[in-house]
């Protein structure tokens, strides 16, 4: 199975730095989809069939708990596992999220850390190698 | 004097540089000379129970083998200027988000601006002459990379009590929420 996964952050670079994580990581991987704000975001949902979201926090426009936030207000979008990849320090937002299901991954991070963080949230299936 | 403050400033952007870009960096004893024509400065604004801003300055020739290490360039691939710009904001956003729960404590809750370039000669304007890094409302840390000399300095609205050392005392006793109002952006 292919994983079409929606990557949502106001940083090009940071975009880019986690596709390219999610490739070396050995996921079989379908589209991959970026947005650059929760709007952007939820506008990406309702346009694709998406498996997996990561997202930042702290963006303009929509933040990314604004925009978790509308995703678990609909059926169709509350069960997409998502996983918060940001720089936040603040133990009291990372509970909160971690109270509604979500993982959390701080900045800066290793492509293994993304690897690991995925495996535990959609399963070895979805990797070329058994335990990758 | 915030001496702790500024060895987290340096502890902070070291680690970021080496595991954000894989640019190897080490304290500077004493304050380098820092050239406003040779460097790059980007400003990270943010609110929250304190608010400031994380300014960075790196030496522009570091600029090339940043965005190219964060980017990760195929076989003949170059990055302009933008694309270098993009991952230097990038790298002082994540600094700045590290920097954070030192200023508040990590139950502390803050929004960060999104990063600005700052240029022309505002961009190196020096700490307090000989008093470099006791200000009770900012410190600053030099590290040495091998393209030159990089500054890193955090400043904050001074909170009316302190904790130990000078610091801000934990919580939210001092409130600025809002809007990145002076840069005409939301809350990054």
């Amino acid at each position: 199975m292919a994983v079409n996964i929606l990557i949502v952050d106001d940083s090009k670079v940071m975009r880019s730095m986690i596709q390219k994580s999610m490739q070396m990581s050995g996921l079989h991987i379908g589209e991959v989809h970026h947005a650059a704000n929760g709007q952007e975001g939820l506008e990406a949902l309702n346009r694709h069939w998406i498996d997996l979201v990561i997202t930042d926090i702290n963006m303009p426009v929509m933040t990314g708990e604004e925009m978790i936030g509308q995703m678990h207000e609909r059926t169709d979008l509350r069960a997409i596992p998502t996983i918060v990849i940001s720089t936040e320090g603040s133990l009291t937002r990372i509970e909160r999220l971690q109270r509604m299901g979500l993982r959390f991954v701080h900045k800066p991070f290793s492509p293994e850390t993304i690897r690991d963080t995925v495996r535990d949230v959609l399963g070895n299936e979805v990797f070329h190698e058994p335990g990758a | 004097m915030n001496q702790a403050l500024r060895h987290k400033l340096i502890e902070v952007t070291g680690d970021t540089l080496e595991k954000l870009a894989f640019i190897f960096a080490f304290p500077a004893e004493t304050p380098p000379a820092m050239d406003s024509q040779r460097s790059e400065t980007v400003r990270v604004n943010f609110t929250g129970p304190v608010c400031g801003g994380v300014e960075l300055s790196l030496p522009a020739g570091a600029l090339p083998e940043l965005a190219l290490n964060m980017l990760g360039a195929e076989e003949g691939e170059s990055f302009d200027t933008e694309q270098q710009h993009d991952a230097l904001k990038e790298l002082a956003n994540v600094i700045c988000g590290n920097l954070l729960p030192t200023l508040a404590g990590d139950a502390a809750e803050f929004s960060l601006c999104p990063p600005l370039m700052v240029s022309g000669d505002s961009a190196l304007i020096e700490p307090k002459e000989g008093n470099p890094t006791e200000s009770t409302s900012e410190a600053t840390g030099y590290l040495m990379l091998e393209a030159g000399a990089c500054r890193v300095r955090l400043t904050w609205d001074p909170p009316a009590s302190r904790g130990p050392e000078g610091l801000p005392a934990g919580g939210g006793h001092l409130e600025c929420r809002g809007k990145c109002h002076d840069q005409g952006a939301g809350g990054r």
